[in-house]
């Protein structure tokens, strides 16, 4: 896959600027719209709905924290995947499977306030990787050795993630 | 994607699920987490005097092919010995519940929970022999 920074011409770092991705992305989409080629040769028309799809693709990959970073990892020579990547530290499993025991009971006691309050419990965790994470990234603009440190705090968030993922899921299921 | 019809099995019916007491000195616990998917895994052996695994138990936050490779790990871990018990490869769980390339890092998960559980009960022991001699 293209570089998603370079297709849609922005600066490759974690803290953007997601109204100004938004915009860019609107602009190009524009340019690149299938009426704009409608009298084109059928090369040019080709490349450009290519070059369309290719535009979707970075923004969807930019807007996701999760997917952002792995396209500033890559970009930084860091392997990412399943087998390549640390294993959490025993002190973070333990949390979440603590956690995810706690959403599991208050699913099973259909007990909606409880997982909304652990759920907001974890968004506010959430807004703290994320933060860890662009420090991360900062810190690798200036010193490029430091790109492997983005590493476990991008599993962290993967971890959270997959918890608030659970408790929307929880959460459209119980709601009235 | 469709699951095999053995992960659907596990997955609606898993073995074993549940909690040992993990301050038993007779109980190994392993706790692993797939850093790329956000799943984690618990299981527990209880081991008895006679050296075989007498219980198995696991907890799986995760997808239905981690649940089934828990659930089966757990099954086939029960009457063997420790040093059998360390012999289960993912390649086995992966191969019995039909595992697609995809999922194979499940069944990966599985014998690392398996290797993590070993671990803390051999050193468990080691603890109690260096204290008993000690």
């Amino acid at each position: 896959m293209a570089d998603p920074f370079e297709t849609l011409g922005v600066d490759p770092r974690f803290d953007l600027d997601l109204r100004a991705l938004e915009q860019r992305h609107r602009d190009l989409s524009k340019a690149l719209h299938p009426d704009r080629y409608s009298g084109a040769p059928a090369q040019e028309r080709r490349l450009s709905l290519g070059r369309a799809i290719d535009v979707n693709e970075a923004f969807r990959v930019l807007r996701d924290p999760i997917r952002r970073a792995e396209a500033l990892l890559r970009r930084g020579g860091a392997k990412v995947g399943e087998t390549v990547e640390p294993a959490a530290p025993p002190a973070l499993l333990m949390e979440i499977m603590e956690v995810r025991e706690e959403l599991s009971d208050a699913a099973r006691a259909k007990d909606l306030p409880s997982i909304l309050r652990l759920g907001a419990a974890m968004t506010a965790r959430q807004e703290a990787t994320l933060k860890k994470l662009a420090q991360a990234f900062a810190d690798a603009a200036t010193e490029p050795g430091k790109i492997s440190d983005a590493l476990p705090i991008l599993g962290e968030l993967r971890y959270v993630r997959r918890f608030l993922d659970e408790v929307s899921a929880l959460e459209e299921e119980l709601s009235p | 994607m469709a699951y095999s019809e053995k992960v659907i099995e596990h997955y609606e019916n898993p073995r074993n699920v549940g909690t040992l007491d993990k301050a038993d000195d007779q109980v190994g616990t392993g706790l692993v987490g797939a850093p790329a998917c956000g799943d984690v895994m618990r299981l527990q052996i209880k081991v008895g005097d006679d050296g075989r695994i007498e219980d198995a138990k696991f907890k799986t936050f995760g997808c239905g092919s981690a649940i089934a490779s828990s659930s089966l790990a757990t099954e086939w871990l029960k009457g063997k010995t420790v040093d059998e018990a360390a012999t289960i490869k993912n390649s086995m769980i992966a191969t019995e519940l039909n595992l697609p390339p995809v999922k194979i890092h499940c069944s990966v998960l599985a014998e690392d929970a398996i290797k993590s559980a070993i671990a803390d009960f051999r050193s468990k022991q080691a603890a109690k022999k260096s204290l008993a001699s000690g």
